[in-house]
């Protein structure tokens, strides 16, 4: 189902695809009336979500702020009219002006195709933020397509990509399917690897007993990203921490926050908090994922169904005091070529860490060179919210909404020699840039952010 | 017409405006702020978060750095909006005298009432302009015209409507009304006394302001103008103070580590040029 009537669409997840996630689809004929029961259900939950309905004076300032509509100009791609796609029908049904002046005030009855036009236009949502950030109420369409992707999983319409990988999480722990064999596997490949790049030895801990810290490396990293992975390890060994991957929970990331927050989502909070309980552990750091980072910094304390006893920080906040206080010796030699730096949507605007990528940047590379703009005024990457649809037509949005980014890193010069490195310290920006350069000729090599610090630490 | 819109009305579009607005902000405070959104880079007392929402709510911050022209024609609109609607209230209120309140300058009652009406004038036009700006721009925009609904356009048009006869009744000295006479109209109105024989409600003008008045009131708590207060109920969703947890590794000694030369091949290498 890659088109509907003209709008783009990802792969769907079939009938026994969506029961691996416990849901049963709802049959069409039932879709639209179930569809406004529950969204009903949730705008008297969500009151980020009600004023996002309310409180737009459609000023217009959002769409030329917004990377898919640069990218593909096309119009329910603007943050405004993205929320409208679910606004027109919060009106008609809940609001006295929709339902005695729906004309005027552009409410709409539900129907088969706007919940099409939700699965088309939701999916193409980067919920990255910026326009909450650049709007003038500060309102959040990240909150609308996070209600609007619910109701559709309700109903049993769900990308295949994101259902997958959600049953994947709750099967092996990881999104990429992974059985600990297999991890275990990789890590000692991976120890080899620094040996043999490096001459040093790491070794990577699984479910050690007793360990102190609990790391939780995105599942890509054992796979597309093994640098980062093996970055951690190195910082880990380097400041002989006693450290453990827990093999219940090999990810950092958790689609549950993208596309099922009620079940999905709370189900791997609470995987998480049960791993580090047996593994007795006495802190939690994050490895470089987005939206992971900030389903854990921002939402496990309100997602968790008991006390989170331990305090979760970011690999990234760990480096960075480590190098305020001047423990780490790392040699930014060793990092030579032109480097920019993409701010991950998620951790400049939900998480904070726009100045420790700073601190740790600097001081492991020679030549970095800051995009324009960076920090919060970033733009994403085209990929956040996990949209890395591979269908032909899906694909082809990826390239336009990565539109933006190529020009930013064009802008940099980083690439002119074929030799510059795009860091992008998160996994779902790594997944989609990874072929976006080499689309957009960018002349980068993508790395993460944990990769350059691990290349660059001087060990004796 | 008179008892219709002067006397019986007020009373109406009061209850309505009341309940309409209780209704609305309630149906926002049922719904909970359930996970922390803070827009980070993050405030980290609560004077920077009263700064932050009142430079957005004020000044239109976002406006300023991502939109200029929107930010000086939604400014000056607002900012005439705002000095027209307190300027009624204490230019009836107290006849034009309000500037004498103002303490050391030692304003003459006369000055107050010339000032009143410079004031009344300016932001008169000011407003009617800025509301002209805001028009032309929803029909000649392109990113506009996208997110454009037809009520979008006709509150802009209502309100130049609504302001356009304001300004008739200030300019032109045939229907230009003494502040006298709203003061006693308002008075007797909330004294619940007749006020359908008073000489104002012969103003045509007037009673057509007064009217479209009382429909923008009546249908206010239903309509987009309520992002006034969304502006603040928003803003305290995504403009809150957090704190990070301190950074801080267990049991971590990153000294010791180097001296015992950890991950270094052959071991002994302490002491080893750290």
């Amino acid at each position: 189902m890659p088109e509907y009537k003209g709008m783009v669409q990802p792969a769907r997840a079939s009938l026994t695809e969506l029961r691996k996630i416990h849901i049963e689809p709802v049959p069409d004929e039932l879709k639209p009336e179930k569809a406004v029961e529950y969204l009903d259900q949730l705008r008297k939950k969500f009151r980020s979500f009600v004023l996002a309905m309310e409180s737009c004076t459609k000023c217009g300032q959002c769409a030329e702020n917004c990377h898919t509509y640069l990218g593909t100009r096309d119009p329910n791609n603007i943050p405004t009219n993205r929320a409208e796609l679910i606004r027109k029908i919060y009106k008609r049904y809940f609001t006295p002006e929709g339902r005695w002046f729906g004309k005027l005030v552009g409410a709409e009855d539900i129907s088969l195709d706007v919940l099409e036009q939700w699965y088309s236009y939701f999916y193409q949502c980067s919920q990255c933020r910026r326009c909450a950030h650049v709007c003038p109420f500060g309102i959040d369409t990240c909150e609308v397509t996070f209600i609007g992707r619910q109701v559709l999983h309700w109903l049993g319409i769900t990308p295949k990509l994101h259902a997958t990988t959600g049953a994947a999480m709750e099967k092996s722990g990881n999104h990429s399917a992974l059985p600990k064999p297999g991890i275990v596997d990789t890590l000692e490949f991976m120890s080899q690897e620094i040996m043999d790049e490096f001459a040093v030895e790491v070794e990577f801990p699984v479910d050690k007993p007793g360990a102190d810290i609990m790391y939780i490396p995105s599942s890509a990293d054992f796979l597309l990203n093994p640098y980062t992975l093996m970055g951690a390890g190195m910082f880990f060994t380097y400041i002989g921490a006693n450290w453990t991957i827990p093999s219940t929970v090999t990810e950092a990331g958790n689609f549950g926050f993208l596309f099922d927050q009620y079940s999905t989502q709370r189900g791997n909070v609470m995987r998480l908090l049960n791993a580090a309980q047996e593994l007795g552990v006495k802190k939690i750091v994050w490895g470089e994922c987005g939206h992971g980072w900030r389903a854990a910094k921002m939402y496990i304390p309100t997602l968790a169904d008991r006390p989170v006893r331990w305090p979760i920080t970011h690999i990234h906040d760990e480096v960075a005091n480590l190098i305020r206080n001047k423990e780490l010796k790392l040699d930014p030699l060793k990092n030579s070529k032109p480097v920019t730096l993409h701010d991950p949507c998620n951790y400049v605007r939900a998480c904070g860490l726009n100045e420790n990528m700073r601190v740790i940047i600097k001081a492991c590379v020679t030549d970095f060179r800051e995009m324009n703009p960076h920090g919060a005024d970033n733009f994403c990457c085209g990929g956040g919210a996990a949209i890395l649809f591979d269908d032909p037509e899906m694909y082809q949005r990826r390239i336009m909404f990565s539109k933006q980014k190529a020009e930013q890193v064009k802008a940099t010069g980083v690439g002119e020699n074929g030799d510059g490195i795009l860091c992008a310290p998160c996994s779902i920006c790594k997944a989609q840039l990874y072929p976006m350069v080499e689309e957009h000729n960018l002349g980068v090599e993508v790395k993460g952010l944990i990769d350059l610090v691990g290349r660059a630490l001087v060990w004796k | 017409m008179k008892l219709l819109i002067g006397q019986i009305l007020p009373y109406f579009t009061v209850t309505i405006f009341i309940l309409g607005m209780l209704y609305r902000l309630g149906r926002w405070a049922g719904a909970r702020i359930v996970h922390n959104i803070t827009l980070s880079p993050w405030l980290q007392t609560k004077g920077q978060v009263v700064l932050r929402v009142g430079t957005e709510a004020f000044l239109f911050r976002n406006l300023f750095i991502y939109d200029k022209a929107l930010w000086a024609g939604a400014l000056l609109m607002h900012f005439a909006l705002f000095n027209i609607l307190v300027g009624h209230l204490v230019g009836f209120g107290f006849l034009g005298t309000q500037f004498t309140l103002i303490p050391v300058l030692g304003i003459t009652p006369e000055l107050s009432l010339e000032m009143s009406n410079l004031f009344g004038a300016i932001f008169g036009i000011v407003l009617f302009v800025a509301l002209l700006y805001l028009l032309y721009r929803r029909l000649a925009k392109e990113a506009v015209k996208l997110v454009n609904k037809p009520s979008d356009n006709l509150w802009l048009l209502y309100l130049l409507v609504l302001v356009g006869i304001g300004n008739i009744m200030r300019f032109v000295p045939d229907y230009h009304i003494e502040y006298i006479l709203v003061r006693d109209y308002i008075t007797a109105l909330i004294l619940f006394r007749p006020v359908v024989h008073m000489e104002l409600l012969n103003n045509g003008f007037f009673l057509v302001h007064l009217l479209l008045v009382q429909i923008l009131l009546i249908v206010f708590p239903f309509s987009k103008l309520m992002h006034v207060f969304g502006m603040f109920a928003e803003r305290y969703i995504v403009n809150r103070v957090y704190h990070d947890p301190a950074p801080d590794l267990p049991n971590v000694d990153v000294v010791a580590a180097r001296q015992a030369g950890l991950g270094v091949p052959d071991g002994n290498t302490a002491g080893e040029g750290v």
